[in-house]
């Protein structure tokens, strides 16, 4: 999976828009990140305040010189973010980590997101426009007013189809119930909760389906120096480590940075434990 | 800073015999195999950079979470995961020569003997000028031992690699003793050439929705700004009974946390968690520095050295005039 090389920047908070019940669309100027950006891909911003690291988000969409990020206000990271002004300076690193591989033309792909992961998805649905797959979009909540990123989604011109776990929006169930309904796929890409890519995956590899997921986890460095953020993958795969087995080690994979060596892999790759 | 006439400031640092272009080095764990950073900032402004520490067989490391962010800090738990001396010497120690700055090798084992065989096999590789010892990682489980929490255990280890290898040695000790001086005396005693001073401090951070440690190893380490008061501390306590240089590391993230580490005695200044939110951070401590210098009239950086350590006891090289304000407290 193709990667870019990152980039230091001093850019500029320029809009910010809340989304109840509790998600912010912030939106920063940063040229080269903007335009280097790919599916997938995070940016690392230093915020002010007493933070040790600095808070890593997906990129979502991008329009000029801009590009947004999409999250929940949480923690003292994200609401100081929430609530930056207008003209605030924010340092950037990225366009970081791996980025989804799009097939090859007239292929059919499903785009699956759950609750923030729909954010890895905009990026990916504007260059398979550009490429000419056809894509069908799944996102899911628990409920109506927890969809978010329809209305950005749906500007690709693909169908944007939405699960609700409680039925109050579109499909009542969850993401994995419905693209298994949907008509067999060459690609499925996905992000979201651990339990809809673990499913997702499973399915995948039952139908014998190609599956990449971008993962989430805690970061430390954000440059894979750290090795704070890994998740286990079979042994002798890309993007993991090949290390000879340790004497005495029960756990027999390897290991990947999600900050690094992805976020995104390959389903067949991933070892849940 | 410095005009078109004058000459340029000499930033270096001698630690144990080990040549710094500047007191600025890259903290063990922080800045992997040294070159990741340098997609995105000037490496070759560091004085030197830290490995990750090597361990004598391959690990795994710990399970996840392996990490948690903290009030001005960040606990972590890796485990020392790593490739072993090996396959690091087959695949990884030839891109050394790629840093493009002096390396220091660090050690982790949990015996003696594999302090002294993964420090032999160090001894000598492309770059590398001193190595460390991680004596004291928190996140490990070494049956009980800790070779940094008792003199003799930490003398045994230093003893071991000093007779093994010629580089510089340099035992890392942490702050988790009740008396770290009996501690540094017997590092000094058995042959150290320097000491890093601190490590981790050992945490813990309790996710109160599942009522249970956030770590899957349960405690970590403790590093950022959030320790800097502690390391501090270590060093001016360290700097009144030992004579061999000090590598200050905790929580710097500008020159005058730095500039702390100097005064209560350090010789270099390890830089660590702050690169993850400011890669740009040596720059800005070397510059820092370097003000300092220039507002003392110093001619060398160790004469910044224990300014603010009346008790200070160590014999930085003497290089160009000494300071006045340093004069007085002797």
């Amino acid at each position: 999976m193709p990667t870019t090389s990152p980039q230091l920047q001093l850019a500029t908070i320029t809009s910010r828009e809340y989304r109840p019940p509790g998600f912010w669309c912030v939106s920063i100027r940063c040229p080269d990140i903007a335009r280097a950006a790919g599916p997938a891909q995070y940016a690392a911003l230093d915020l002010p305040g007493g933070f040790a690291v600095r808070l890593p988000l997906g990129i979502f969409t991008v329009k000029g010189d801009d590009f947004t990020v999409l999250f929940q206000e949480w923690g003292e990271r994200t609401t100081r973010l929430a609530h930056a002004a207008i003209g605030d300076s924010v340092s950037c690193i990225g366009p970081l980590g791996n980025r989804f591989s799009v097939p090859q033309r007239g292929r059919h792909a499903i785009l699956a997101g759950g609750g923030l992961g729909v954010a890895a998805l905009w990026l990916l649905a504007r260059d398979l426009r550009e490429q000419g797959v056809k894509a069908t979009i799944v996102i899911g909540a628990r409920s109506a007013d927890r969809v978010v990123g329809v209305r950005d989604l749906a500007k690709h011109g693909f169908d944007v189809e939405v699960c609700t776990d409680d039925g109050s929006a579109g499909f009542a169930g969850t993401v994995v119930e419905r693209v298994r309904a949907l008509r067999r796929p060459d690609v499925i890409y996905a992000c979201g909760p651990r339990g809809m890519l673990r499913a997702l995956c499973n399915h995948a590899e039952r139908e014998g389906i190609d599956c990449q997921i971008s993962m989430e986890e805690t970061f430390g460095c954000s440059m894979g120096t750290c090795w704070g953020c890994v998740v286990p993958v079979r042994r002798g795969s890309a993007q993991g480590t090949s290390y000879p087995r340790a004497p005495g080690e029960a756990r027999d994979y390897d290991l990947a940075r999600v900050c690094a060596d992805g976020t995104v892999f390959h389903a067949k790759d991933v070892v849940w434990v | 800073m410095n005009g078109p006439n004058s000459t340029p400031l000499d930033t270096q640092v001698i630690i144990g015999g080990a040549v710094l272009r500047n007191p600025t080095i890259a903290a063990s764990g922080c800045y992997n195999r040294g070159f990741e950073f340098g997609s995105i900032v000037d490496v070759s402004r560091y004085g030197a950079v830290t490995l990750k520490s090597i361990t004598r067989y391959p690990r795994l490391g710990n399970d996840m979470p392996r990490i948690a962010t903290t009030p001005a800090g960040m606990l972590n738990a890796i485990g020392l995961q790593g490739p072993g001396i090996e396959y690091f010497l087959a695949h990884e120690a030839p891109r050394l020569t790629t840093v493009p700055t002096a390396v220091i090798a660090s050690v982790a084992g949990f015996t003696v003997d594999e302090f002294a065989d993964v420090a032999a096999a160090m001894d000598g590789l492309p770059n590398v000028v001193a190595i460390e010892l991680d004596v004291s990682c928190p996140n490990v489980d070494r049956e009980g031992v800790c070779f940094a929490a008792e003199a003799g255990s930490l003398a045994r280890v230093v003893e071991a690699v000093k007779a093994r290898v010629k580089l510089p040695v340099i035992p890392k000790l942490m702050p988790n003793v009740a008396d770290l001086k009996p501690i540094a005396r017997a590092a000094q005693e058995a042959g150290a050439d320097a000491i890093s001073l601190i490590n981790a401090v050992r945490g813990m951070v309790i996710d109160v929705v599942r009522a249970r440690p956030m770590l899957a190893n349960r405690s970590g380490g403790l590093t950022g700004p959030a320790i800097r008061p502690i390391a501090v501390h270590a060093v001016w306590e360290v700097a009144q009974t030992i004579t061999i240089p000090i590598i200050g590391i905790g929580g710097v993230e500008k020159g005058g946390d730095a500039l702390e580490f100097l005064f209560a005695g350090a010789t270099a200044i390890g830089i660590g968690t702050a690169n993850f939110r400011d890669p740009l951070v040596h720059v800005k401590v070397i510059e820092a520095i370097e003000a300092e210098m220039q507002r003392r009239g110093a001619t060398s950086v160790d004469q910044l050295t224990g300014l603010a350590n009346p008790g200070f006891v160590g014999k930085p090289v003497a290089r160009g005039a000494p300071v006045a304000s340093k004069e007085t407290q002797h």
